[in-house]
């Protein structure tokens, strides 16, 4: 028994693919009924695609792809994504009004705090509440200074001058 | 709407120069006060300086001889009367967030007495006291407003 009938086996696999012209169709079905290798080697490549496809397709109807889905969805919605500045930009865009309305205030407030900034956290002088007295002279009275720790009064007492004096007690 | 704006903002940094350049103002009250030994009479306006001052001075009487209000400026003394032949002379010297520096003068026909420089603050009284007054003592007694 030939393992290849000569006559047909080129347009054999041709016919099975489905890809020949009707006239090699027709010839190559003519022939078949006359040729059992033809007929067996046919037979050999529908078990054949059997057993490959049918797992295959199977496969695909049964099995799921959730985790590509979500990679393409991501893929997606990151394009879609806008970032801040396009936001603000977008914002700001909407409307030549409402531009003015935020940029000038907006440029009025920073020039009043660079203006008022300096005067209001302006650095002064604090002194001690007990110093109150600065310096005393006289030519004419002997001058005593009363200065107690805990009182809110201060005392330049003036006395032995020209004048009688009357000294605290 | 600009224009608005524009004239509020520049309003607003007039204003802030001219606080800011305008001259320093201090108001300082001033009492002359008699105290005296002579009966019990205190004033009622004097209560505050009296109870301040009546752990030092053994003073039964305290009178209010006269007082005001002065608004003193910088480097631009103020006289006051205080009684016949004799001054009071205040001098701001500096301004402080927290008080003043003022310089003080007592005047006696025209030539110095006493010259003394004190840091008023907010709270605090300081009494110039001494020279005898009838049957008592002037007491000048400083503070801020």
């Amino acid at each position: 028994m030939r393992s290849e009938c000569p006559s047909a086996s080129k347009l054999l696999e041709k016919y099975f693919d489905q890809e020949v012209t009707p006239e090699e169709r027709a010839l190559v079905e003519d022939h078949l009924p006359d040729c059992p290798v033809c007929r067996m080697s046919l037979d050999s490549m529908q078990n054949l695609r059997s057993l490959i496809k049918n797992p295959v397709e199977k496969a695909a109807r049964e099995e799921n792809f959730p985790w590509v889905w979500e990679k393409i969805e991501r893929g997606i919605q990151w394009k879609e994504r806008q970032g801040f500045w396009d936001v603000l930009k977008s914002w700001l865009d909407v409307t030549p009004l409402l531009k003015k309305k935020v940029l000038i205030p907006a440029v009025a407030v920073a020039i009043l705090i660079l203006v008022t900034a300096p005067l209001l956290f302006k650095k002064t002088t604090s002194y001690p509440a007990m110093s109150v007295v600065e310096y005393v002279e006289s030519e004419t009275y002997n001058v005593m200074i009363y200065q107690p720790e805990n009182e809110k009064v201060t005392v330049i007492w003036l006395f032995n001058g020209p004048e009688e004096e009357v000294s605290p007690s | 709407m600009k224009r608005i704006l524009v004239f509020f903002l520049s309003l607003s940094i007039l204003s802030v120069i001219s606080a800011s350049i305008a001259p320093a103002q201090v108001q300082t009250r001033v009492r002359i006060i008699e105290a005296s030994n002579l009966g019990s009479n205190i004033d009622s306006s004097l209560r505050d300086v009296t109870g301040e001052i009546s752990s030092l001075f053994s003073f039964s009487s305290y009178r209010l001889l006269k007082e005001e209000t002065v608004s003193l400026q910088k480097d631009l003394p103020v006289s006051i009367p205080v009684h016949p032949g004799r001054s009071l002379e205040l001098t701001l010297i500096k301004q402080h967030r927290r008080g003043a520096e003022v310089r003080v003068k007592i005047k006696r026909e025209g030539s110095d007495i006493l010259n003394t420089q004190v840091r008023l603050t907010p709270g605090r009284t300081v009494s110039i006291g001494g020279p005898k007054h009838r049957e008592g003592t002037i007491l000048i007694a400083l503070a801020l407003l």
